[in-house]
Parts: C-alpha cells; structure tokens; sequence
C-alpha cells in the first residue's frame, strides 16, 4: 500500500482505522503519549494509552466564562478547540523542583535534579497550542540564559500536530498569524476529513514514524479540499484581534479610564494568566521543613494578578487590581513584542473561556484602540549572548570577613569558588540554605573576595547580615547590565547616591577615584537618612580628598553632632546652575528619589541619554525566566538593572508598572 | 539591586543562617484557645509523622488538648490561638496571651473572622440566645464574636476550618529557622489551575467563591467537583461584588449568593459587606 516512503514536505493519507497503529508505534519507541482526553467535563491534556483514549466525537461549546462538552454527530479525534489545559504543563510543570542541597560534612553542593521522565509524544496539538509551544521556547531556551529542565524535556518532545477546521466561538488564531493551518515545528501534522487523515510530515523524524503505518500520497485533488476547508475555517473565527501596533497603543495608553474601569469587573484570580498557554512567571519556595530538614527549594506557578508578584522591601508595585490587570495585557499583547519579538498572544480564547467572569481580552484592547490617546514607539528586542551553564545553580561561596557598616546594614567579603570576573552596577543571587535567595548588588573588589553591602530588610537579607566569618553561602551570577564607565571616560561625571543605593554604584566610584586621568572630574552627591546611615564614611572622606572629586553629603534626619549638610539629596541639584548639562549622571536609590532628580536634571536641560540609572525589583531568578522584575518592555535583571534613561523613560514614569 | 528586597513579613526578631539551636534554647511554643471547636489544634495532634519532630524542635510548654502539664504563665516564642472572641473573659486572656508571647498566630477561621459563631453578628443576641438556649439568661457572652486581630496585633493569620497541616508546618518551621513563611495570599483558583481541576464554575455552573477565596486548602472543593465555599475567607482585593454579579447572572437567586457569602467567614470584612448587599 505504500506507494512511496513520505518525506519531509509530503502530505500523505491516513485511513482513519490506521491511525492507531501510528500511536502504538511512538509508545514502542518508548515516548510517553500525552493528549486530550475527556475528563470532569472537559477536555484535558494527560497521559494517554492510545487512541482508544482520545475526545472521540466529542466537542466543546466556549462564551466568556463559559465552556461545556457537546457530543459530536461523527466520530473525529479531534474534533475540539482549546480546553483548560495546555501543554506548558507538561514542559514548564505548574510546580517542580528548583534545585537540591547537597551538605558534604562543612561543604555544600548545590545541584538541579536531572529530568528523569521517557520523552513525550504530544498528540494533537492545535495550530495555536503549536505557536505557544515556540513563544515559550523563545523565554526558556533564548538568551542570555536556557533553562536546562526546560531544554531536557522540550528536545526530546515528538510534535503531532492537528490543523484546526473547526474553530470555535473565541478563537482568534487567524488574527495573531498562529492558524487555522500549523506552522512550522511539528513532526507530524494532521488534518481530520472526510474520514480520513492527512498527515504533513514535518521531520525525519516523523517521516521515519510514519513509515510505519499504511500511507498513500494524497491526491490534488486531497489538497486542494484541505486548502479549501482551512479558508472556511479562517472565515469561522469567533473573534477577532487587530495586533497592527498594539503595543505602541497599550503602552501610549497607560491612562486610560478602561484599565480603571475593567479593575470594577476583573476578580484577580488570576486564573488567565494560568490556563494561558504561554505566560511564563514563577515563584521559588524553600520545601525543607522542621521534619525532613532538607533544604531545597522548588518553583511553582505565579500570577502578576496575585500580589505576591509585585512586593519589594515590604510593600507592592502594583497593589492595585488596575495595575496588576494593565501588566497582564500590557505584557501579553504589548511587551512581549519587545522582549521576545512575538506577541505572547496566540488566539486560543483560553483566557476568555475560563475568566470566571467573562473578561474578553480582544474586547478590551479594541476598546483601548478605538479611544486611543496616542501610541509609543516600542523598543526592539535586544541582543543577549547566550551565556553557557546554568544560572539557576548557586556556587558556594565562602564568607572570609564581615563588617557591620551601620545599625542594620553590613558587608560581606565573599570568596567564590572560582574565577569570577564582574562589572560595576552588575548584581548576585546570594541564597541562604532553608532561607531563600535575593539579588544583592556588588560593592567592590577585595584581592580574591567579592563585596556585598546588604541592608537587612527581609528574612533573607537579616540572614545575610547575621551571617558570620567562615560561613558557607550560595552565590550565582553576576547578572545583569553595568554602570557605562568606558563611554564616560573623558566626561564629567556626576554621582548621585540615596541611602543603600551608594552599594551599586561604589565599584564605579572607586573605579573613577583611582583614575583621574580618565576620569577628569567626578562629582557625588550622597544622601541617607541620618548620619548613623551613612555608607562608607572613611571612603567617602578619601573619595573627597582627591583633587579631581567633589563629594557632598546630606542626612534627611541630623543629629546633634552633624555639623553637614541636612535635606534631600535633590536639594544639591536645587538650583540650575548647579546642573551640569555637559555631565554624565549616574544615579541609584529609591525609585522615588530617582523620578524627582531625574525631572530637575531634565528641566536643566541634560539630554536624556546622559543619564544612568539602576532599577530594583524581587527577582526570584536573576536569569529572564522569572518574569517578577518585569518593568514593561524590559527585565530588570537581564536588560539592567543599569539603563539609559531615554530608553526607559516611558515606564519609568508610570509607578504602577 | 542595592538591598536584600525579598520585603519583609512581621516576625520574631532577627533570622539566623543557621538553623540548629542548642537545646537549651528551643523556642517554647504555647497552644490557646478562646471560642472554637478544637479542630484546628487537632490538626497539630494530627500531624501524627511530622509531631514527633515538632516537638523535637519546639517545647510544646502549652497546649490543653494534648497535654495536662500546662505553662498558661509563658514566656512564648510562638502561640498558637485558636476561637473567637466571644465571651467577656476572652477579652483579659487575648491580652495576656498577646503579652506572654513573641510570635502571636491566629489559627482557623474563628480566630481570624469571627468563625461560624459571628452569624449573630448580623442579628441581635437575644434573637440567637433565644433560639438556642432554653435558659438564656444563664448565658454570659459578648454581643458579638470577632477576630483576634481585632483586639491585639497579630504576627500570622492561619486560616481555614480547620487550618492546613502544611501551612501549620512551613509557619512553624519558618518562625524557627527564621525565614519567610511561604503562605501565600493568592486565589483558591491559582491552586485549582497548578493542579489541574477542571473549573466547576466554568464548566459546570457550579458557583464557587474560590476566585475572591485565599488559597491554603489546597482546592479540595473544587476537587470533588464542589464550588468552594470560602472557608479560608477572603484574599486580598477579593472583589467580591464581581463575583456575585456573575453569580446572579448564572441565575443563582439573591438569597443564595447572600448565604454563599455569610458563612464560615461570613464576617470577615469583603464577604461581610457583599452579604448586607444582598439582604
């Protein structure tokens, strides 16, 4: 019956009552079948036995938090859309292990569990499930970083794809460019017709799998009704979605009264975000407990809708259900064409399903289009080297001294386990076994050992500040952008410091002290908030001394003995001429410090690219995977935390982002 | 990037890096209780595999429902209360329990709403009293039953009837080895989705209160292919009046959403509100 082997391109065809014998022959080659079954009303996406187990003649009826099995009139496979599930469960499970502490007698070894699983084979994959496959595998297997469990599993998967004839009530794949028809990716794809099946054979792969099984050429006249019947299916879409430059208008719309408005209907549970076939963002927990006393940590599923996402030192950027629903669909429709180069949206209508209130994301951003306010223009998607190994993985690192800088801050000399070459303004993972990880910036260079000013804030920076000499901790990294000390040679430099915010920037100072011929004249101003608070006293005295630096500082709070300057830092930059319009500024501290400085310099006319600042937000990874230091287009922790301000000046602006 | 910014949680002074502590200084844990039922604390007898090292790890100095050797005085590290405030000698015991004790943790939906027994919150007592007892002039209780943080302050809230042995062991465990207890406040529909239950109100038209629910059971309704009936009370933001739109939009009548709400946690605030609108 073969009248010829199928090669990579063909479209052959199935008789229905072979296809499965094509799953036997997987199961024999020792994949594990994932698929759509009926399961609690709905159709599911789990570990199949074969083709006995699949949604035959079922269907699904979908509406805005709606979603019901109907029984089909013929007996398809495949004869559904997009249910509850997705396949990102399957490759970025919803909860799994992060990494393991190993303690060898005053030793500690961390490692990632290997993915002990058989490959997967996944059965029947939409054209929109396909295209979120790829939009995932751009976040997890891009750059600067791969996430290693990711790549193990997502490189053995074997892709059997299913063109989509009959879309449903909130489909939009036609609109985002991901179906009716699969793209590319897949190693099988079939298309279910007049009871038969047409399989494109997409690999070597598939076409070894396929060879197995009685197949036929398909006929002219086979692929002109397949051509015929997927421009009927692009004509049946239940939704529709205009993308021609939405992120520009999302993000010119930061405003807008409908976020408002929509805060009045969405809940934030946050269930979009999770049946979403393509969000990414996840939380890290210490899993030891006082009975097992392991100290491992797992990650597991998080929402930008859950609170959580957004806290830093104790309080929340986005506390307000307005700016957590905003990041969702700025994110999703906007800032992933920046930070991925694909919208994040493929057109399932999963997150119209099962909002329990019915919340339609092709509503709301038409509704923001057609009452536009103006648009942005989008930054591209940067460049990231792809750096070798895995971030995730702490080294330890050996605490050699500590010193307590004031009441609650102290500096930890740290010595790596090996070669480690940083720049200033980049940051660690530091993690404490059983107590957690925190990004903590890099303070300077002693000989062999690596300087950290922690303020201790939270449980795990109080850990960090407790620790003592001789101590064993995790360290990853450095991550993370720079202070731009080559481009500033040559240039005046202004320095402008707010409380813990001198720690980032005092590898750049030193930097800039010890060479007065590159560095011709620097200035820095520093406030903190009383003269106990004060980082680096001694420093900043020898900082003073030399003859190309100017050091100002000034305390919010005085005390009896302060015989300086008192107010906010912003007070040396109160008077225009006190401005360099010529200088460089690099600036850190609290976000609201930066905004206000940020407006004099401006109003003092120094070009927006002149000025440098550092973000901060509680990253949980430190390597772009886990989306919590998100600030709209950009990540903290892989595109800064150090930007140019007129890349940025658009969020910047905007607290709640 | 300046800080350790993993924010901050109340707590019981500094963290440690090292988890061990000399015996000697075991933290010394008390177990109260003022309205309730019991069943939260026997959620930590309950902890029958993992109670062994608890104790390893705390000195149980008080705690009625397990042990006659009582320590009522303290000091205590950590106390765990349980109940309401509900009769008029609750009122000095929550002050000496608050003042006897390091760490303060509310346990289950009594402590932390009022419980079952604040219905009467929305009624007079006399009506309740009446109903309930045959003499009720023999009765001695407060006009209303409320929550313990609405008396003195409270370091952690466990909710939930009963509260989740999990959550109970990483709370403990957190407050021992200094850390941040992972207990999140986040939609019961978080939960449901990580597990992968099928949405009873999407695909079922089951209502269900676990969108505007914290989560910490572990969707164990929504499991059975029941609505979750809130008894972890509300999470943060919960916008319960959205929720009870759609509810009577579904066709559930208004009486009905008015009972979903004005239930175990019927009197903690977002869900005592959405109730009185639909009286």
């Amino acid at each position: 019956m073969n009248d010829s082997r199928p090669a990579v391109g063909d479209l052959q065809s199935l008789e229905r009552s072979d296809f499965p014998a094509l799953l036997e022959r997987l199961k024999a080659d020792g994949y594990k079948l994932v698929g759509p079954t009926v399961r609690d009303g709905a159709i599911r996406l789990q570990k199949l036995d074969g083709a006995e187990d699949l949604p035959v003649g079922w269907t699904d009826e979908q509406g805005p938090g709606h979603y019901r099995l109907r029984p089909r009139e013929d007996d398809h496979y495949f004869g559904f859309v997009a249910g509850p599930q997705s396949w990102k469960r399957h490759l970025f499970p919803p909860r799994e292990p992060l990494i393991q502490l190993k303690r060898h007698g005053d030793s500690l070894e961390w490692r990632r569990p290997a993915v002990d699983e058989p490959p997967m084979a996944f059965i029947g994959v939409l054209p929109c499930d396909l295209a979120a496959i790829h939009v995932q595998d751009k976040v997890w297997m891009g750059a600067p970083f791969q996430e290693s469990r990711y790549v193990a599993r997502r490189r053995r998967v074997f892709i059997l794809a299913v063109n989509c004839l009959e879309p449903g009530e909130l489909c939009f794949c036609d609109s985002m460019g991901t179906g009716p028809k699969a793209g590319s990716g897949f190693d099988l794809c079939l298309t279910e017709m007049n009871g038969r099946l047409l399989v494109e054979v997409g690999t070597a792969r598939g076409e070894e799998v396929l060879a197995s099984v009685p197949v036929r050429k398909a006929s002219a006249e086979d692929r002109q009704a397949l051509l015929n019947a997927l421009d009927l299916a692009r004509s049946r879409m239940g939704r529709h979605l205009n993308s021609k430059g939405l992120p520009g208008i999302l993000f010119g719309n930061i405003d807008h009264p409908r976020w408002e408005e929509l805060a009045q209907r969405c809940l934030t549970c946050g269930n979009c975000t999770h049946v979403c076939p393509t969000c990414f963002c996840f939380n890290v927990r210490e899993t030891g407990t006082v009975v097992d006393g392991h100290e491992d940590r797992e990650r597991f599923w998080d929402s930008c809708f859950s609170l959580d996402h957004s806290m830093i030192h104790g309080g929340y950027f986005r506390a307000t259900p307005k700016q957590r629903y905003r990041q969702w669909l700025t994110h999703k429709l906007g800032a992933w064409e920046s930070q991925f180069g694909t919208s994040g949206c493929v057109g399932c209508g999963r997150c119209i399903a099962w909002c329990p209130v019915g919340i339609d994301v092709t509503e709301e951003a038409e509704a923001i289009r057609a009452t536009s306010k103006g648009h942005v223009r989008m930054p591209p998607p940067r460049e990231h080297r792809l750096v070798a190994g895995d971030a995730l993985i702490p080294s330890p690192a050996q605490i050699i001294h500590v010193r307590e800088e004031t009441a609650d801050t102290a500096t930890l000399w740290m010595e790596p386990t090996g070669p480690y070459h940083w720049r200033p303004g980049q940051f660690n993972m530091l993690s404490i076994p059983g107590i957690g990880d925190v990004p903590i910036s890099i303070s300077g260079q002693a000989g062999a050992a690596i300087l950290h000013t922690i303020r201790g804030v939270g449980k795990v920076s109080q850990a960090l500040t407790s620790v003592e000499a001789g101590a064993l901790v995790g360290m990853r990294g450095p991550f993370g952008t720079s202070w731009p000390l080559k481009a500033s040679r040559g240039r005046i430099v202004t320095v402008v410091a707010g409380g813990i915010g001198l720690a980032p920037l005092r590898g750049a100072v030193r930097e800039m002290a010890e060479n007065p011929k590159l560095y011709p004249s620097v200035r820095l101003l520093y406030g903190a908030r009383t003269p106990g608070d004060i980082l680096y006293p001694d420093e900043l005295q020898r900082w003073g001394n030399h003859l190309h630096m100017k050091v100002q500082v000034t305390v919010d709070r005085a005390a009896p003995t302060w015989t300086g300057h008192v107010g906010f830092v912003t007070n040396f930059l109160r008077r225009r001429e006190e401005v360099r319009p010529d200088s460089v500024y690099l600036l850190c501290g609290p976000e609201i410090m930066m905004r206000v400085i940020v407006e004099k310099l401006l109003e003092a006319a120094v070009p927006e690219d002149h000025i440098f600042l550092s973000l901060e937000r509680n990253m949980k990874c430190g390597a772009g995977f886990c989306g919590r230091c998100q600030k709209g287009p950009f990540f903290i922790c892989k595109d800064g935390p150090v930007f140019r301000y007129d890349q940025i000046a658009f969020v910047f602006t905007h607290p709640g982002l | 990037m300046s800080t350790g910014n993993e924010g901050s949680t109340p707590a019981a002074g500094r963290g440690s890096a090292v988890a061990e502590a000399p015996a000697s200084s075991k933290p010394r844990l008390g177990v109260f209780k003022l309205a309730s039922c019991d069943g939260c604390q026997l959620v930590l007898l309950d902890c029958e595999d993992e109670l062994l090292a608890v104790a390893e790890a705390v000195d149980i100095v008080h705690f009625p429902e397990a042990s006659s050797h009582l320590a009522e005085e303290g000091p205590f590290d950590v106390t765990l209360v349980e109940g309401s405030i509900s009769a008029p000698e609750h009122l000095a015991q929550i002050q000496a329990f608050r003042k006897a004790s390091k760490v303060l943790v509310t346990i289950g939906a009594c402590a932390t709403s009022g419980g079952i027994q604040a219905l009467r919150n929305f009624a007079t007592l006399d009506e309740y009293a009446e109903r309930v007892y045959a003499h009720p002039e023999y009765l001695a209780t407060l006009e209303t039953s409320t929550p313990v943080a609405d008396h003195v302050k409270v370091d952690y809230e466990l909710r939930g009837c009963p509260i989740s042995k999990r959550q109970l062991l990483e709370l403990l465990t957190a407050v021992i080895k200094g850390r941040r207890p992972e207990i999140r406040n986040e939609s019961l529909c978080l939960a449901c989705k990580r597990y992968g239950y099928v949405c009873v109100m999407v695909a079922h038209g089951i209502p269900c209160l676990g969108p505007v629910t914290v989560n910490g059971c572990g969707a164990v309704c929504p499991s059975m292919g029941r609505g979750c009936y809130g008894c972890f009370g509300p999470k943060e933001g919960a916008n319960t009046r959205a929720l009870a739109e759609r509810m009577l939009a579904m066709g559930i009548p208004r009486d009905e959403v008015l009972r979903a709400f004005r239930f175990i946690t019927g009197y903690a605030e977002a869900f005592r509100e959405e109730s009185i609108r639909h009286e």
